[in-house]
């Protein structure tokens, strides 16, 4: 299968030139003092050493991923049913579906981000109904609730894509070996569906964690401010303090620690893939 | 063999679709609202769709976004597929370094990935514009649809290819007759993930585009900057077409297959490339429209006068008159460019890549440093006569004196908006800004989100000037802030506080004095207060880049600018203080203008008001500050 190997050839040279080069002028600015002028190049540790000294960074490090875990494990319990049941319909309904799931993603975040502040407000439609019942209001807006609410939001549109892909074209015939074989239905789930559908998970997990760890717009909207999030702290570095030797070692330092998480999730997904084919 | 649904899964998936749908609904509400607000609804109305469509730009911004991503979708989805599937087969060594790379652009925040690429685009000194976007798109959305396609192709049999090919399908037949069709639900929601990235991606556009190429994001930031619901209105049309053209897609093999009886399966593939051919068939009627805008004011004579017929213009977000650029445009037979940034650092970013324009709007600060950094160009004082028309009051700034460099555009204060109903107005003049460490109004206040306005009323509520760097000073005012924080459960906003205040929904905003005009406009319920114990006077002012390409269009414009037609439109628009003389008294003199508005004159006698210096280790030092504010609980 040499053949398809030098597919890959285009792709890594492009990724080079495209991703990795740009990534390095970051890098440089990371290890340089007031890199806006290229000329004087003078290498320093010192924007490294300002967020490891500080516990306030450390703290709102700790605060986003703590927040990103939150999101991706909601999004994995609500999405894996709901994966579940449209990959159960009938092949229209089922690209109807997705369809219906994806497309309010093609309204701009910002618009629906707004348009959760308008709904969570304690005048919004939520507290009117709670109010109906005699309860409320609930102050939700500018909470940690309204923070993770809006992330779940923006993102369970791909985790819920990627389940459903793994679920889609799975061999059905397993599960009615699985069941002539005397396998109860929920064992059946457990033992067959499930392992297959992991990788689906596992991008799923890429692709809700990432965004969420440095997202900035919602923890801003929603959080009014007192969430602090590391991407937060990086947009500020860039757009409004401008320091962008320090913004680019922030990034760095994230980009390392997500590197890892992510180096030990895959790992995970090895060992659960090649447990599966024995 | 497939089951009817049961009762637990339509449950699901009626709250599913109601969870996604309710902000959409909501939108679509608000985009009817007669009143400003995005949150409070006042009535039904159709002015925003007016607004809309009268506006050239934002059909422009739509055509751009819908080709862009189609045409990302399409060569991202080939080009991730075939590199996915050669993966594949590839060393371990090479998968994990590839998949380690794709990781970067999907994990790092976007704005680091916009600046690397700013960055790596001046480096070459390519022409930013409708490539430089493109090529952007395509590198962020690749990695989405080899996320996607990797999953399924790692759960296919490694020998299925073999056997097709021991069958005698040569290695093209093999990849796709067989192994495309295997992974297609992975292609499919990798391309659906790609097209939404690219449609809804602002950051990394807006620093990768130029040109007056911009995308809805790009537009819907720099709209929501000051409250414009034509988003709400832009957006309900962006959901009709997709559910247009999704309607019709999904509905035609439905009544073909009625009337031929056939029970023939719709495929995908198919599927897209109608999908596919629909929206490029609309983005291509929208681009017809929007080029046909553009084109009919080129003129011959503009070009000999100036030697050039187009007018780049940067400028903050929603911060120009209804008329003006159309009057402009139609009076000297040019084209106006316009682009808009979020902040003066952000507008200094791109000036120092190398980004070329006319005319900046920067404030007195930024002046000063990009006065310092080379820059500007001096103003040839002779082709602005209209400079006689300036007020005294935006005469004699500290950062250009003698209008060397600059032109004052607006100028403002920034001050307390509070509810007079439930705050007495004898307490907030008595107290001044320390009425945001009264404890009474704890959970009531709004502080705006920035570093530098913070530190300037903890500064001028501790007696201090906002210019200081004396240790000792910037310590109690930290402390100062610090007690706020922790007292007061203050919530921290940026423009939204403009959406929040008309709305009420809190008593007391640190707010800019223009955005305060807009406040108290919508809302009776809302006064406005400077401090005595001092605030910050501003300037908005007009200058233009030493790499200009046309810098006699440029005085002519900012001439133009300083006209009472122009000068009025813009005041009564935006709502700041004009610095033209004229329309400065009558917009505070008349009553139908904002004589009764106590918040667009600035004070040009308060003692203890000032101006900011640029001063870059200073804010450095506040900004980590403030962080600290901030994330104390």
């Amino acid at each position: 299968m040499k053949q398809f190997r030098s597919m890959t050839y285009p792709y890594v040279a492009w990724i080079s030139v495209i991703i990795v080069v740009p990534m390095l002028l970051i890098v440089l600015y990371a290890f340089t003092t007031s890199g806006n002028d290229v000329l004087t190049i003078q290498f320093t540790f010192d924007n490294f050493v300002r967020f490891v000294t500080d516990s306030v960074f450390m703290e709102v490090l700790l605060r986003s991923l703590y927040i990103a875990v939150i999101t991706t494990l909601i999004c994995i319990l609500l999405g894996y049913p709901i994966a579940y049941v449209i990959a159960q319909l009938p092949d229209r309904g089922n690209t109807l579906a997705i369809l219906l799931i994806t497309m309010p993603t093609w309204v701009n975040m910002l618009v629906r981000t707004y348009a959760w502040m308008g709904i969570l407000q304690d005048e919004g439609v939520f507290n009117t109904i709670l109010g109906f019942f005699g309860i409320g209001p609930v102050s939700m807006i500018h909470t940690s609730f309204a923070v993770i609410l809006g992330m779940v939001y923006n993102f369970l549109p791909f985790m819920i894509l990627q389940i459903h892909t793994s679920l889609a074209k799975m061999d059905k015939s397993l599960l009615e070996a699985a069941s002539d074989l005397g396998a109860a239905p929920a064992t059946a789930f457990l033992r067959v569906t499930l392992p297959l559908s992991l990788p689906g998970v596992i991008s799923g997990i890429t692709l809700v964690f990432l965004p969420a760890v440095s997202s900035f717009f919602i923890p801003k909207l929603l959080g009014g401010g007192q969430y602090v999030l590391v991407g937060n702290i990086i947009e500020t570095q860039f757009l409004t303090t401008g320091d962008w030797n320090f913004g680019s070692a922030i990034s760095l330092i994230m980009a390392i620690i997500i590197m890892l998480s992510m180096w030990l999730t895959r790992k995970a997904d090895v060992q659960v893939a090649s447990r599966g084919k024995e | 063999m497939k089951k009817k649904a049961g009762i637990g899964s339509k449950i699901t998936l009626a709250l599913t679709l109601l969870f996604f749908y309710l902000p959409i609904f909501y939108i679509i509400l608000f985009s009817f609202n007669d009143s400003r607000s995005l949150t409070k609804f006042g009535g039904f109305s159709l002015r925003w769709y007016e607004k809309m469509f009268s506006d050239s730009t934002m059909m422009e911004a739509v055509f751009y976004t819908v080709v862009i991503a189609v045409l990302a979708t399409v060569v991202s989805t080939v080009v991730g597929t075939v590199t996915a599937i050669g993966l594949s087969k590839c060393k371990k060594v090479l998968q994990t370094m590839v998949e380690r790379v794709n990781d970067l652009p999907v994990m790092n925040p976007d704005i680091v990935t916009a600046i690397s690429l700013l960055m790596f685009f001046s480096i070459l000194s390519v022409r930013k514009g409708f490539g430089t976007l493109l090529i952007a798109h395509i590198m962020f959305c690749i990695p989405y649809v080899m996320l996607s396609v990797t999953p399924k192709l790692r759960s296919l049999d490694p020998n299925l290819i073999d056997a097709a090919m021991d069958l005698g399908a040569t290695p093209f037949q093999a990849l796709t007759k067989v192994i495309v069709p295997q992974i297609r639900p992975g292609i499919v929601s990798g391309a659906l993930i790609a097209f939404t990235m690219s449609f809804d991606d602002f950051v990394i556009s807006y620093f990768v585009t130029g040109n007056g190429v911009n995308n809805i994001s790009i537009l819907v930031y720099t709209m929501s900057k000051r409250v414009n619901p034509s988003i709400n209105a832009l957006s309900t049309i962006v959901i009709l077409l997709i559910t247009l053209v999704l309607g019709i897609v999904n509905l035609v093999p439905i009544l073909h297959e009625k009337r031929t009886g056939e029970k023939k399966r719709f495929t995908l593939s198919r599927r897209a490339i109608t999908v596919t051919a629909g929206v490029l068939a609309v983005a291509i009627v929208g681009g017809i429209a929007g080029g046909s805008i553009s084109r009919q004011h080129r003129r011959q004579s503009a070009i000999e006068k100036y030697g050039s017929d187009t007018l780049k213009l940067y400028l903050p977000g929603e911060y120009i008159g209804e008329d003006l650029i159309s009057n402009f445009e139609s009076q000297f037979g040019v084209k106006v460019i316009v682009e808009n940034f979020d902040s003066n650092e952000m507008m200094y970013t791109k000036i120092q890549a190398g980004d070329s324009y006319d005319v900046l709007i920067p404030s007195d600060y930024m002046i000063e440093r990009l006065i310092a950094g080379d820059y500007l160009q001096k103003l040839d004082r002779s082709l602005v006569p209209n400079l006689d028309n300036l007020s005294p009051a935006v005469q004699n700034m500290d950062y250009d004196p003698d209008n060397t460099w600059s032109v004052p555009y607006f100028w403002g204060s920034v001050g307390l908006v509070y509810n007079h109903e439930n705050v007495d107005p004898a307490a907030v003049e008595a107290e001044g800004w320390e009425i945001l460490r009264n404890t009474d109004y704890a959970g009531r206040i709004y502080i705006y989100d920035s570093e530098r306005d913070s530190f300037m009323m903890a500064f001028k509520a501790l007696g201090c000037s906002m210019n200081t760097d004396d240790p000792a000073e910037i310590d109690a005012a930290y402390n100062w802030l610090r007690e706020m924080n922790n007292t007061m459960s203050p919530v921290y906003v940026t423009d939204e506080v403009i959406d929040a205040m008309m709305a009420g929904y809190k008593d007391i905003a640190v707010v800019y004095s223009g955005d305060a005009t807009v406040i108290l406009d919508e809302n009776e319920e809302m006064s406005f207060s400077m401090p005595n114990e001092g605030t910050n006077i501003w300037c908005d002012a007009m200058v233009i880049p030493a790499n200009a390409e046309n810098p006699l269009l440029a005085h002519e414009f900012i001439n133009y600018t300083l006209t009472y037609e122009a000068s009025f439109d813009n005041s009564e628009t935006v709502g700041y203080a004009s610095p033209n003389a004229e329309v400065l008294e009558e917009m505070s003199g008349s009553e139908d203008l904002y004589a009764e508005n106590e918040a667009y004159l600035p004070r040009s006698d308060g003692e203890m008001d000032e101006m900011f210096h640029d001063n870059r280790t200073l804010q450095k030092e506040l900004s980590k500050l403030w962080i600290k504010v901030k994330a104390e609980k």
